[in-house]
């Protein structure tokens, strides 16, 4: 039995829009063990966004708690709340949202900033992570001569900076078209398996979801009962499906038989 | 953004510059005249009561030598009438006579022969009740003695006649063929007063063949109410002679003197009403500066709103923020004090000048020639225009520019720090 990370009790956020009332999310209790693959369905306005920004400490729930790596965040008062999303949380977004006057690694390094490590332990830290993300070619690249799909990757390796306990990821494949996203997607999910990175990926994109080991559906802020096993086929997907040998998340080509991938 | 900070900037730095220097010239313009006035008032009131006489046939500067000197010159018996005359205290009988070349100079077509002076014999009456009473002598001994009572065959030369003669204190020196002792020195400069040599009258008579001629007479009043009637009562009996008094002189010095007070009144109302324009510009400058900052920053966070989201999202601190957009701030103000301080050098003359009133104290007046040398209205003048940077005042603009940077940062780094990640990452 792996150990929880992320705990959710009797979760709920009330916005108020107008003197009306909306309730964005509703009792949600949600468990995440580590090394857990998640991805978190529903329609635009179900809340999931809401759910992602309780997860990341960027909101406060309006009842319920939100313990992650065994600290209720929301009894954490404001001004030290930046320390939890530094070294707990690593955020991907749909725009990627790299600094665009800052190269791949020094986009990288940039949750690193102020942590007790000296400017080579950042930089060594920074290319190893470029290279899991398969980046390594592309370190001194700056956002604007980056493709989308490689943008993405670099995020990802932001995202990891501070080996958070969970990675949250607002539809990461939102801007890319399918084949980067579905590369994507895999790179997420061999992090998961190979490095026991706890992920938790919103979408509204049901082939994407359904990459993830477990499936949760968000409903007018509501945690529908049913939860599907994902297909989880990244060991699978990895794996050529005309020969069967191993690939690299970025081959585009199987390194056995040539086939594009 | 930077050259309308910069400039703004180079406002401040001009302005102060210019007072400056406004202020040193009229320092030194109210010091010329102070020292002017004690000059006069000294010498006026040392001779309030003199009635100057000389032959009103002889030029301005002497007696020519050659033939007209019989007519430059007076009967010593004139020395025991005058004394007579009511209010008359003392009657200080002087010889003067300058030895030198002749030269001859043709100037608008005629030829003007005039003596260039190597020396100028000063006979002295060494009567203790004279030359203790009154300034006969030079008082600026610098060498040896001063000449004295009973003094005869020595002369007192002044530094220039030692230079001459080739001579110093104690030896002997041969004019116009006769022997004198050298007793002492004096210290008196420029062209007539530093050609003097002071002998006894008797010597200086005999020496230049004119026995019982003197060339001027120095008349003493009682006192100052006898001046005027002593001296119409010499020119109707001597006609002569032209008696000059001390009332013109007062009456020209307190002239200048209330015109040099006005003149310092205005430049003085100048001065406080340059401040005041200077402090009006410098707050003007001061504040366009910080708006400036704060605009800019302002814009600044805006415009990068969705950046301070995604920082704060990934672990960065207020502090962290705040401090980011407080040095780019500061920055950008340093920056602006550089070009400001390049437009400053370039500029401060022009803007001061632009800027300040102008010291208005050469306008229409004009004092006596005198007056002008002490004012040398040029040099001042030149003073006012060039408002030079010094580079404390360098040193100071960027500190001013840091502390601007920083005001005007304050704010917009506050908000910056203060922006909500959720928000600002939906920011677009």
């Amino acid at each position: 039995m792996s150990e929880m990370v992320l705990k959710t009790e009797k979760l709920d956020k009330v916005f108020k829009l107008g003197g009306r009332q909306v309730r964005a999310l509703s009792d949600v209790n949600l468990q995440v063990k580590k090394g857990d693959f998640i991805s978190i369905m529903g329609p635009s306005g179900s809340g999931k966004t809401t759910l992602l920004n309780m997860l990341g400490c960027l909101d406060k729930p309006t009842y319920g708690k939100v313990i992650l790596d065994g600290v209720d965040v929301t009894k954490v008062p404001e001004k030290r709340l930046f320390k939890t999303r530094k070294y707990k949380v690593g955020f991907i977004f749909q725009t990627f949202n790299l600094m665009p006057y800052l190269n791949a690694v020094e986009n990288v390094e940039l949750p690193m900033d102020g942590t007790k490590k000296s400017g080579d332990e950042k930089r060594k830290r920074a290319r190893e992570l470029l290279k899991v993300v398969g980046l390594s070619e592309r370190e001194e690249h700056k956002p604007h001569r980056l493709s989308a799909g490689e943008q993405q990757r670099v995020a990802i390796a932001r995202a990891l900076a501070n080996n958070p306990a969970i990675v949250l990821a607002d539809e990461p494949t939102g801007n890319l078209d399918s084949k980067t996203g579905y590369e994507i997607v895999r790179l997420l999910g061999k992090l998961s398996t190979d490095q026991g990175t706890t992920i938790i990926m919103v979408t509204h994109d049901s082939h994407m979801a359904s990459c993830a080991g477990r499936m949760l559906f968000l409903s007018d802020g509501r945690l529908l009962a049913k939860e599907r096993q994902g297909t989880h086929l990244m060991k699978d997907a990895l794996k050529c499906p005309n020969c069967g040998k191993d690939t690299q998340p970025d081959d585009k080509y199987c390194p056995g038989c040539g086939k594009k991938l | 953004m930077v050259v309308a900070l910069g400039f703004s900037m180079a406002i401040m730095i001009s302005i102060p510059s210019g007072i400056m220097s406004n202020q040193t010239a009229t320092q030194r313009l109210t010091e010329n005249y102070n020292e002017l006035i004690t000059n006069m008032q000294e010498e006026i009131n040392a001779t309030l009561t003199l009635i100057e006489c000389s032959p009103s046939s002889g030029f301005a500067f002497g007696p020519m030598p050659g033939g007209s000197e019989s007519g430059s010159y007076l009967d010593e018996s004139i020395v025991s009438y005058i004394e007579s005359i009511q209010g008359v205290k003392d009657v200080v009988p002087l010889l003067e006579k300058s030895e030198g070349t002749s030269q001859t100079m043709e100037r608008f077509g005629r030829t003007f022969t005039f003596l260039r002076p190597d020396y100028t014999i000063i006979g002295v009456p060494l009567n203790s009740s004279l030359i203790d009473n009154y300034s006969i002598l030079p008082t600026n001994i610098t060498e040896g003695r001063n000449l004295r009572e009973g003094d005869s065959e020595v002369v007192l030369l002044s530094l220039n006649n030692t230079e001459y003669f080739g001579v110093e204190v104690g030896d002997t020196v041969n004019i116009l063929g006769s022997d004198f002792t050298v007793v002492g020195v004096h210290g008196a400069s420029g062209f007539r007063e530093g050609m003097m040599l002071y002998m006894n009258i008797s010597d200086a008579q005999k020496i230049t063949d004119l026995e019982g001629k003197i060339s001027r007479l120095d008349v003493y009043a009682e006192d100052q109410s006898y001046v005027d009637g002593i001296a119409s009562t010499i020119e109707s009996n001597y006609p002569e002679l032209s008696a000059t008094t001390a009332s013109e002189r007062l009456s020209q010095f307190q002239n200048m003197q209330a015109m040099s007070q006005n003149t310092l009144q205005n430049a003085e109302a100048t001065i406080s009403q340059t401040q005041t324009t200077a402090f009006q510009e410098i707050v003007i400058a001061v504040a366009a500066t910080s708006l400036i900052v704060l605009f800019t920053m302002l814009y600044t966070v805006r415009e990068r709103t969705k950046e301070i989201g995604i920082l704060k999202a990934i672990g960065f601190s207020n502090w962290n923020v705040m401090s980011q957009f407080m040095f780019e701030g500061i920055l950008l103000s340093l920056m602006a004090g550089v070009v400001g301080i390049a437009i400053g050098i370039v500029g401060a003359p022009v803007l001061s000048s632009l800027l300040l009133p102008h010291i208005s104290m050469f306008g229409t007046q004009r004092g006596p020639g005198s007056f002008q040398g002490y004012t040398n209205p040029e040099a001042a003048g030149s003073q006012v225009a060039t408002a030079a940077l010094d580079p404390q005042l360098m040193l100071l603009a960027f500190g001013v520019a840091a502390l601007l940077g920083a005001l005007g940062s304050l704010y917009p780094a506050w908000r910056a720090s203060r922006t909500s990640p959720m928000e600002a990452l939906k920011y677009e």
